[in-house]
């Protein structure tokens, strides 16, 4: 099978700078507790050069560099943000298999869909460096053939021939082979692959063993590993601990923009758009918020996400400091991308999101809403509310086809005789009625408008088996000084309440 | 034939690509399609405003009675936006806004937002940012008082207005505000609607930057609401008294139920003596 590694030189350093980028070219250290002493993790560039060393303690590595800063290394996120990574390559390769702490193997089968093996790994590289991440890529037929060039190699893209590897695995050294495999090796002076391959392979299965012959057969290009993809997570989830807990926003901005491109790189990678993502703050030393952010344009560009994260989470007010924040994808659909005309430019969608954003920070959730109609025959139950979510345009690339609109619906007839404006609740009129019944006038807000014409009625009944039944006679009646309104006589009381107005 | 054409032609029978080519060229060269103007449908309106409809950009008042029309012609400009699948908004002060007769006049209610901000001054607020923002084509400000609420409605000041005009022209949408006659706006071109009789509305230019100002055309009814039926008088058909329970007749309870199951004459069965024999009766009717 042939399969790509990609290997992220000092991956949780490479990390830190994307997330906290003042500190790129500055000396730094990520430090891990053990047997009671902090010692160095990994280290940045300008640290490695002044001698820092991964394995030294703190005290020792400060004493080196006064001007260090360390930060705590947490392998769980190192291997979320690493799942993330994953999952955004996902548009490449049909599966990826993870290699903590800095590493992963990805299917490379539908490689013909790149333009070959060369153009799948120049693609991956693109879509690492768009994420801020320096990578190798090399495809190989072997798990250990892929991995071990990727990391000790000297070429940032390379493509192993299927049965080419042991030529390609020879001017190695031996540190390619891990867990201690080249120890063995090493004693006998050996230096590099090419040499243990050449050993005659009896002698190896009788000095070494079971291991010295698995570590012969991966010199020789023989590795039978198999592929095992990463599960995908149901829930699109990204949590991040903060150093130290956050009382303004600025270090939470940064926070959110690390969770926001993680969120987007995952979704993009799934071919999915984020309908709707909830933000859950954890205060420090109690507390929690969630805020949740709705799109009526399902999207999963991650500068956009931020935008609209940046906008809602800025105006909060918190009683304690912010310790941990989580992103959440509570809706999703199929990402369907955008199509625009010759010049268009998606900043219309950016627009119309940051200003409902604001209008539902503003306002409230319920107070922006699409109407829609419901099925039911009482007028005031006829129409419903839902999110608004509009349908893109459906401009096309070449005008012509564009301008073939689809035409509106046909209006029903009875749709096209209901008032423009309903009153939320019938207003009960103070009429003057004929012995006929027929309505002559009525006093509304104060003032007493004659009936010039009436048309009806239209007799409105049901709901018996609920507790509220109506019967109502709906007349069209023109009044005098005020235009035609929509009166109905309710059946129960016999009195006349007005309903709406043909505004 | 156009000079395009021309130069396609003089190509001959070219590939399929070169054509496609040209078309492409065509394309970008040509001016694109911006709306400028809103028409609402309605011929006489149309005419009466200097530009041939809603100008796009600008701040247009309408201003009338609570039945006059006002609503109606707005729907009519966002059903011609969505005829252009743009988007719109209507910022819905006193909360009227019926879904059913908007879709009846044109309007694509998933293309619609409409937003009821709980306090009344967050009105103009939540119209200027719409309209600030540029998403919507056409934003409708609904500042009337409601028919059921009670106090003045509060009138537009300078400062908001100019912030309207300002989000308007910021924004290139149209912003329609919908006032009432006691508490008019300072809109750049105020539509003045009048409900004429049961025939027919009027609609008036009252103040216009672009002249037009004082022409006036008298609309029917039947152009917004076609079956609404109230020319002449009306009609008023003549039905029955309706009761109050709607409950449906099958659903009423039987006489038998209240005569407990006795007989029509009252008989409790087999007690109170035989039921009357229907055979004489049944044998009349034969014959």
């Amino acid at each position: 099978m042939r399969r790509a590694y990609l290997h992220f030189t000092r991956f949780p350093v490479q990390r830190r700078v994307i997330e906290s980028p003042e500190l790129a070219g500055r000396p730094f250290a990520l430090v891990e507790e053990s047997r009671g002493q902090r010692r160095v993790v990994a280290a940045s560039t300008s640290a490695l050069k002044a001698g820092l060393r991964p394995g030294m303690t703190v005290t020792a590595a400060t004493a080196l560099l006064p001007e260090l800063r360390h930060f705590p290394y947490r392998p769980e996120e190192e291997a979320r943000a690493l799942l993330a990574l994953g999952e955004a390559l996902l548009s490449l390769g049909p599966g990826f298999q993870l290699a903590a702490p800095d590493g992963l193997w990805l299917d490379a089968g539908a490689a013909h869909l790149s333009g070959g093996e060369p153009g799948l790994c120049a693609r991956a590289l693109e879509l690492c460096a768009g994420l801020g991440y320096r990578a190798h890529a090399v495809v190989a037929s072997e798990a250990f053939t892929a991995r071990a060039l990727a990391r000790y190699g000297a070429r940032r893209v390379e493509v192993v021939a299927p049965g080419a590897s042991a030529r390609a695995l020879a001017p190695l050294p031996l540190a390619a082979l891990e867990g201690g495999l080249g120890a063995g090796f090493s004693a006998l002076g050996l230096t590099t692959l090419g040499e243990v391959a050449a050993l005659p392979a009896g002698a190896v299965v009788a000095r070494g063993g079971a291991e010295g012959a698995r570590a012969h057969a991966l010199c020789r290009g023989e590795d039978d590993t198999p592929f095992v993809a990463a599960v995908l997570e149901e829930v699109m989830e990204e949590r991040l601990t903060l150093e130290w807990p956050a009382e303004s926003f600025e270090p939470l901005g940064f926070a959110l923009k690390t969770l926001v491109d993680r969120l987007g790189a995952r979704l993009a990678g799934r071919r999915r758009a984020a309908v709707r993502i909830t933000f859950t703050l954890r205060l420090d030393p109690t507390g929690r918020q969630e805020v949740s952010l709705a799109l009526a344009r399902p999207t999963a560009a991650a500068k956009l996400l931020l935008d609209l994260a940046r906008h809602r989470l800025e105006s909060l007010r918190l009683e304690n400091p912010v310790a941990e924040v989580a992103a959440r994808v509570d809706a999703d659909s199929e990402d369907r991308g955008l199509q625009l005309s010759l010049g268009d430019s998606p900043e219309g969608d950016a627009a119309l999101e940051v200003v409902l954003s604001r209008l539902v920070t503003t306002l409230g959730e319920e107070a922006l809403f699409a109407a829609g109609l419901s099925p039911v025959h009482r007028p005031e139950g006829a129409q419903g509310v839902g999110a608004f979510q509009p349908p893109a345009s459906r401009e096309m690339l070449l005008g012509e086809l564009g301008r073939e609109r689809a035409a509106p619906p046909p209006a029903g007839g009875v749709t096209r005789e209901r008032p423009s404006r309903l009153l939320a609740e019938p207003a009960c009129l103070d009429a003057e009625v004929a012995e006929t019944g027929r309505l002559l006038a009525a006093r509304v807000a104060g003032r007493r408008h004659r009936v010039t014409a009436v048309t009806g009625p239209e007799r409105l009944g049901g709901e018996w088996w609920s507790d509220a039944p109506y019967q109502r006679d709906y007349y069209r009646v023109h009044f005098e000084g005020l235009g035609p309104a929509w009166v109905f006589r309710d059946a129960r009381d016999g009195r006349f309440y007005l309903q709406g107005l043909f505004d | 034939m156009s000079a395009a054409e021309q130069r396609v032609g003089a190509a001959g029978s070219g590939s399929v690509v070169e054509q496609l080519r040209e078309r492409i060229r065509q394309l970008q060269a040509e001016p694109r399609r911006y709306l400028s103007v809103l028409r609402t449908g309605l011929a006489p309106v149309d005419a009466l405003l200097p530009a041939g409809g809603f100008p796009l950009g600008q701040v247009v008042e309408l201003c009338g009675e609570a039945a006059s029309g006002r609503t109606s012609l707005a729907l009519s400009a966002v059903a011609a936006a969505h005829r252009e699948e743009r988007l719109c908004a209507w910022v819905d002060g006193p909360r009227e806004l019926y879904a059913p007769s908007a879709a009846g006049q044109g309007v694509d209610l998933s293309r619609l937002l409409i937003v009821r901000p709980r306090a009344p001054e967050q009105a103009v607020w939540a119209a200027v940012q719409l309209a600030r923002s540029g998403a919507f084509a056409c934003v409708v400000l609904d500042l009337t008082r409601g028919m059921g609420s009670a106090g003045r409605t509060a009138r537009v000041g300078i400062a908001e207005a100019r912030k309207l005009a300002d989000a308007a022209e910021r924004g290139g949408g149209l912003l329609l505000l919908l006032t009432s006659t006691e508490a008019p706006a300072d809109g750049v071109t105020r539509l003045r609607t009048e409900s004429g009789d049961g025939d027919g509305w009027s609609v008036e230019v009252v103040r216009s930057r672009r002249g037009g100002a004082g022409a006036r055309a008298v609309v029917p009814w039947r152009t917004l609401y076609p079956e609404l039926g109230l020319e002449d008088g009306g009609r008023v058909l003549d039905v029955g008294p309706v009761e109050g329970d709607a409950t449906p007749d099958f659903l009423r309870e039987g006489a038998w139920v209240a005569r407990n199951g006795r007989g029509i004459q009252g008989q409790r069965p087999g007690r109170d003596g035989a039921m009357p024999s229907l055979k004489a009766g049944l044998a009349a009717v034969a014959h």
